[in-house]
């Protein structure tokens, strides 16, 4: 066990690294710099040129990286010349805002798929699992952004049930119980949304598992015992097929991502997503490679996450 | 004069059905497939024939007296903020929709199924090295990554934005295609084809991808309804076409607007029910040849 | 010199662990392996799945990497060499185990025995449907059934299929490797008949690869046997079959049910008493890892891996 996760360990640097230098990359060919937008046209070049030579950006690129890397693994992400204030301050509070919107999708997304799939595994081929079948083959070939923009047209604004835009009414003393429940209200039908459409693959594969492990010979054996249904279920059955699920956990945080970035633009709540695209429109560089460069490790550990769970879940995974 | 004769009969033996014409069979007994990929066909056909006539830059001209007009009879479906004629942009928008993600998957087919069989066939080392950089590829979550280049490409147009989109999306079906070769290439078929002195080249095209088509086929038709999806999702954020080439996406962002969403459904509903259909049918059809390639989950 | 001559022939594939995946050991699949193999002949290879039998077949003719050792065929050294487009594929072809696996499902019969005619032969469209069906009609099939797929025929026609393919180039030395195996027993009988006769019309060296000693007595002048990589005895049919030296061959020979059932009961008692003294007498023919010794000659044409006396 332990050997599998060193070594798949061992994997991440090289591909943290690769990260960080394709981002850098990114970074140094997007147009202009930081001093690009901060300057009158009156300003003389040669004093420009002077700055630049002062804040190193005409050194090779390599000790540039070295710097940049510097900065960054000392949690010092730049300065975002729009917002006039540090990248990691300004990024703050909105990691905090996309992170429990995700763990709110994840657990919606659970609570709506598990039951969903075993009770479509269990039932294979009865109208039950015809409908499910249905109901998750329909959100799969849905676009989230469509689903989400229904979701919020519907909700938010025809039926008015739910808020339209931010991730807290205005004007509320942090740390009160309003806040937090004026919090929760606010992040519910993103995350709604974002669960009803990313069942699929849980349910699929929970009812495939179920499917197969309810032909295999323990099974009937156990029923042949005189197990009943149930418990033929609650202790055979699912700890063979709800472990894995546990394990994809990781893998879920790239999807998150992705969609987090429409839901976020969609809702109008402040998250990471939001701020990405506000970078771009905004030409903030410096934040635009921040955040890519946080949702990018993110994913790598998720990944990782997931892989040694997988490898102590299931044992065949260690030898590949 | 006999030889002559038998030679003849050699030359038009019992040919045997291939494995093509069974796919067909099954497809067309696969009601629902077959309904969807007439409406597929359909609204090819009417897209491009009405889009070649057409004429997207008096489309996309704005026209100031007539802004958020709802639906009626000089408008079919209305106008958007700035006057123009959404059925008009709904039918490039969906010329264009299509004409990009048959690109991609094209283009992804093209460099997955490479990819796939040079690392499957390979083996060893190779294989290794190629699966760790597709592992990298894979855990970089698409969006953001397409966005970000997109934010930085100097000369952004049509061509930069599928290759961008393709650079991250070859990853798929390169990685079923390589485990479909691993297994592949250990059969004697493919061992018989090295000791008859076929060059590895030759052995790739002529005996392991005619054994991956069916895979092939399915898995493009299943990528071409993603990338719909992906398409329009780039171009509601702002980051597909520009606005001056409408996609069904553009329609849809401008419902960021809430006006819009909430009053003015015409400009959005149409344009999102299409890209539904789109990608349902394509689903559809893609599901029915992946159990028509299936022998266990055939029909009949 | 003979036709076919190997060297000292070794097989070794290596076992990757530990967390940086390097070699940690080798699996010696065949280990120090020499047969020499006149023209006309069959020299036939015996030994339990897992031997190295196959192995040494497939590394002959170049599908397996050779660690070391050398394949000499007629006089030339084909050891490792790259096989497209060479002399030695031409004249080297296999027959394998499997008529299902070893024909592309996707091809049609005409493209599955013309493939090493377009890869030695430049002929015409026309030639080489001819050729195709001269072939078909040689191993006994159909030549109007050049157009169809594979599994539109028998186990039995497929492995003639396959036979076709391999004699297309007029080959001198065939590799069969467990040809009749996967066939059903009544046509294992057929097919083995029909390689006696291509090889007096077509002058052809069999090496033949089998585990089943009923199959190599039909079949095979000259016989070795292996166990676990290396040689355990070799010699001629009768040397094998009358004199039997190693316990293992002993018990392998013992093993071959008789028809006659008078003498069953003799045939019961005699497996028994071999088995008694193979238990017995292991450590006498096995080093300590369980290996066969080195070749002694016990006469002209016969070696027995025995241990050095004194």
């Amino acid at each position: 066990m332990w050997k599998f996760s060193v070594r798949r360990t061992l994997i991440m640097i090289p591909q943290l690294i690769v990260l960080s230098i394709l981002i850098f990359v990114l970074g140094q060919l997007m147009p202009g710099d930081a001093l690009s937008g901060q300057v009158g046209p009156d300003v003389d070049p040669a004093r420009l040129d002077e700055i630049r030579e002062q804040m190193g950006w005409n050194d090779p690129w390599h000790e540039q990286y070295a710097r940049w890397m510097g900065g960054v693994l000392q949690g010092d992400l730049g300065e975002s010349f729009r917002f006039k204030m540090p990248v990691t301050e300004l990024i703050g509070q909105r990691i905090v805002n996309s992170f429990w919107l995700s763990v709110a999708t994840l657990i919606l997304t659970y609570i709506i798929a598990i039951p969903l799939g075993i009770t479509s595994g269990r039932f294979n081929d009865t109208w039950r699992d015809q409908l499910i079948t249905g109901y998750s083959y329909v959100g799969f070939a849905t676009p989230l952004f469509i689903f989400a923009l229904v979701m919020l047209w519907l909700f938010g604004f025809t039926l008015g049930w739910f808020p339209t835009s931010g991730s807290v009414t205005p004007g509320l003393e942090p740390g009160t119980f309003e806040y937090v429940m004026s919090k929760l209200y606010h992040l519910l039908l993103p995350a709604i949304s974002m669960a009803l459409i990313t069942t699929y693959s849980t349910i699929q594969y929970l009812r495939n598992e179920i499917v197969d492990t309810k032909q295999k010979d323990f099974i009937i054996t156990a029923r042949a015992k005189g197990a009943s249904e149930t418990r033929v279920y609650n202790r055979h059955i699912l700890r063979n097929s709800l472990l894995p699920i546990a394990a994809f956990l990781g893998f879920e945080i790239t999807g998150l991502i992705g969609g987090s970035i429409f839901i976020e633009n969609i809702f109008g709540y402040p998250g990471m997503g939001q701020l990405l695209v506000e970078s771009i429109s905004l030409r903030d560089y410096t934040v635009l490679t921040a955040v890519t460069l946080l949702f990018g490790i993110a994913s790598i550990l998720g990944a990782l996450l997931s892989d040694i769970i997988l490898s102590i879940v299931d044992p065949r995974i260690r030898i590949k | 004069m006999e030889n002559k004769v038998k030679e003849e009969k050699a030359n038009q033996p019992n040919k045997s059905p291939s494995g093509f014409s069974i796919i067909w069979r099954e497809l067309v007994r696969d009601k629902l497939a077959l309904i969807s990929l007439f409406f597929l066909l359909g609204i090819i056909a009417f897209v491009f024939g009405i889009a070649f006539v057409l004429d997207q830059d008096e489309i996309v001209k704005v026209d100031l007296f007539s802004i958020y007009e709802p639906p009626g009879e000089e408008f079919v479906l209305g106008t958007d903020y700035g006057g123009r004629d959404v059925f008009g942009q709904l039918i490039i928008g969906t010329r264009n929709s299509l004409t990009i993600a048959l690109l991609v998957t094209l283009l992804t087919g093209i460099i997955g199924v490479a990819y796939g069989v040079i690392s499957g066939y390979f083996g060893g080392q190779i294989d290794n090295i190629m699966m760790r950089i597709l592992d990298f590829f894979m855990i970089l979550p698409f969006t953001m990554i397409v966005i970000a280049f997109v934010a930085i490409v100097p000369k952004y147009n049509t061509i930069t934005f599928s290759l961008i989109m393709t650079a991250f999306l070859w990853m798929g079906i390169a990685r079923l295609i390589r485990s479909k070769a691993l297994q592949e290439k250990e059969l004697d078929y493919i061992q018989a084809s090295k000791t008859l002195g076929s060059s590895n080249f030759k052995i790739i095209f002529t005996q392991l991808l005619p054994n991956c088509s069916s895979l092939i086929i399915v898995t493009m038709t299943l990528n071409l309804a993603a990338n719909i999806g992906l398409e329009s999702g780039l171009s509601f954020l702002g980051f597909g076409f520009p606005e001056s080439t409408p996609s069904l996406g553009t329609l849809l962002s401008y419902a960021t607007n809430p006006q819009t969403l909430e009053y003015r459904w015409w400009i959005w509903v149409p344009a999102s029910i299409m890209i539904l259909l789109l990608m349902l049918s394509v689903n559809n059809v893609g599901q029915a040849l992946k159990r028509a390639t299936d022998a266990r989950q055939r029909r009949g | 010199m003979s036709y076919l001559e190997v060297k000292d022939l070794k097989v070794h594939f290596p076992i990757k662990g530990g967390i940086f995946g390097r070699t940690v050991d080798h699996i010696k699949a065949v280990d120090g392996v020499s047969i020499s193999l006149e023209k006309g002949k069959t020299y036939g290879l015996v030994g339990e799945s897992g031997s190295g039998k196959s192995t040494t077949g497939r590394a002959i003719i170049g599908l397996n990497n050779i660690t070391s050792g050398k394949v000499i065929f007629d006089g030339t050294d084909i050891t490792n060499i790259k096989r497209t487009k060479s002399e030695a594929t031409k004249n080297i072809q296999m027959i394998f185990q499997d008529p299902y696996s070893s024909l592309n499902p996707k091809k049609r019969v005409v493209d599955i025995i013309s493939e090493p005619l377009r890869n030695f032969e430049n002929l015409t469209r026309k030639e080489e449907r001819k050729r195709v069906q001269e072939l078909l009609e040689l191993v006994g099939l159909s030549p109007e059934s050049i157009l169809k797929y594979p599994h539109e025929f028998s186990g039995g026609q497929r492995q003639r299929i396959g036979i076709a393919r391999a004699i297309a180039l007029k080959p001198k030395l065939i590799i069969a490797d467990e040809p009749v195996s996967a066939l059903d027993v009544s046509v294992q009988a057929q097919v083995l008949n029909f390689m006696k006769e291509i090889q007096k019309e077509l002058d052809l060296t069999y090496l033949f690869i089998s585990h089943d000693l009923g199959v190599i007595k039909h079949m095979c002048d000259d016989i070795g046997i292996m166990y676990k990589g290396r040689y355990v005895e070799e010699g001629t049919a009768e040397d094998i079959f009358l004199n039997p030296q190693h316990i293992y061959t002993k018990r392998l020979v013992a093993a071959i049910p008789d028809i006659d059932p008078n003498k069953r009961e003799a045939k019961r008692k005699f497996r028994e008493e071999v088995k008694t003294e193979y238990d017995q007498s292991y450590n006498d023919y096995f080093d300590e890892e369980g290996l066969a010794y080195k070749l002694q000659p016990v006469s002209e044409t016969h070696l027995v891996a025995l241990p050095e006396k004194g």
